[in-house]
């Protein structure tokens, strides 16, 4: 599993664009501000949503309404930031794949993805029920924290990929890092 | 005479401060006096490091790291506000909720989000004010993030908690698109410190 | 009546108070951003051509 992942990484890494993003200082800038400024529309708004859920945030406008209207914003966001975060992996491949955080943000994004749906077919059942409440039923609240915390830790997450403490090249060959990180024996490829 | 001076004065304090702190930041920009400034503070960047924010951001990455992450978190949290309460004023989502029920509660969020983003942003200028000192971005983040400030709680807020509909709506949507500006530039200088250090 | 006269006086002065320091900040963006974005170009006109 790890050799595989390594060897689409290396053929990632070999094309040509790859290594122009990388080497390019403003582009892979650009990207890179892109991505992380777009935090504020496709979190903003959802933890505006997961707030007003919880009775924190626009506690009378119904809760329907906030999810409906912000949903869109979040959506154009999120969709940013899969496609520069797409790119940022495309440039940076090898070191990525063979990341700590990186794999843990990938799983975490799987736990958001089952999290937004679960909560969304909840909400959409019940919501003409409890729409003016100030808070959610806790069914909902407990979607609403979840989503909080895993896209923190998926935040976090992305900072700490930036950070080379357990990149492949720094850590003992055999030590659970490096289990963790599925570094391939010698390998210390950017 | 003396009446009417401060008449004047009470009647458009705000319009005077304002264009005098334009003028004064003019002046300054412009002048000796921020040179003058900038290297007298020196010294108090270099105190920043040894304070036990500094201590703690230098020693252990992993805390920066993670402030770092809160920073970003709360600023998620401020943009979001700012761009819900703007896009009310410009008329682009929730029109058929009152201007000022919007305003009111996207407010709270904001001072929630500014005070962590505040708290996280002080910590981590004390990790690397030595750095941050020489950075031009820096102090321009510093002035758009003192307009902002400013801008919100004298102007944006007084002025929405009036009659909505007695004011000009121009003036409104120019309120809007400004504080969008002003908190864009606010975010976008912060990420280009990330790598003016580099 | 003056009641009236010094609410809307109040209003104005928020108003123009707005006026002036949204005009201030968007006057300053666009300068600050455009010399950013020159700048930016400069280099890679020198590291390129």
């Amino acid at each position: 599993m790890n050799q595989f992942v390594y060897d689409i990484a290396i053929w990632l890494d070999d094309t040509a664009w790859s290594t122009l993003l990388h080497e390019s200082y403003y582009m892979y800038n650009w990207v890179e501000s892109t991505h992380v400024l777009t935090l504020i529309l496709c979190l903003g708004m959802l933890f505006l949503i997961d707030l007003r859920m919880l009775g924190y945030a626009l506690p009378n406008v119904p809760a329907s309404n906030i999810a409906n209207r912000l949903n869109i914003p979040m959506l154009v966001g999120f969709g940013i930031m899969i496609i520069t975060g797409a790119l940022l992996f495309y440039a940076v491949p090898v070191r990525s794949t063979q990341s700590v955080w990186f794999r843990v943000k990938m799983l975490l994004l799987v736990g958001c993805a089952i999290n937004a749906y679960l909560f969304h077919k909840r909400m959409n059942e019940s919501v003409s029920s409890w729409d003016n409440d100030a808070r959610a039923p806790s069914r909902i609240r407990l979607g609403a924290i979840l989503s909080l915390v895993f896209w923190s830790l998926v935040v976090i997450c992305g900072r700490f990929i930036a950070y080379d403490w357990f990149d492949c090249e720094y850590t003992s060959v055999g030590s659970l890092s490096q289990v963790l990180s599925g570094c391939i024996d010698g390998q210390a490829r950017f | 005479m003396s009446t009417s001076s401060t008449s004047i004065l009470g009647t458009y304090t705000k319009t005077i401060t304002v264009v005098a702190l334009v003028l004064f930041l003019l002046v300054f920009s412009f002048s000796g006096l921020r040179r003058d400034i900038w290297l007298e503070l020196y010294e108090f960047f270099l105190w920043l490091e040894t304070t036990p924010f500094g201590l703690i951001g230098k020693t252990w990455g992993a805390v920066f790291a993670v402030v770092e992450a809160f920073h970003l978190l709360s600023m998620a949290l401020l943009g979001g506000a700012v761009i819900v309460s703007d896009a009310r004023l410009l008329g682009w989502v929730f029109t058929d909720i009152p201007v000022q029920e919007i305003q009111d509660k996207a407010h709270r969020v904001f001072v929630m989000g500014l005070i962590v983003v505040l708290a996280t942003g002080v910590f981590m200028a004390c990790g690397v004010a030595g750095k941050l000192y020489w950075l031009p971005v820096f102090w321009y983040k510093m002035l758009a993030l003192a307009t902002g400030i400013f801008f919100v709680f004298f102007i944006r807020k007084p002025m929405l908690k009036g009659d909505i509909d007695k004011i000009n709506p121009t003036v409104v949507k120019l309120v809007a698109i400004s504080s969008m500006l002003v908190w864009m530039t606010v975010a976008a200088t912060g990420r280009w410190i990330g790598f003016a250090g580099s | 009546m003056t009641d009236k006269n010094t609410n809307s006086e109040k209003m104005d002065d928020v108003q123009m108070a707005a006026v002036a320091i949204s005009a201030t900040i968007i006057i300053f963006f666009v300068i600050y951003w455009s010399i950013q974005i020159q700048s930016v170009r400069d280099l890679l006109e020198m590291a390129y051509g």
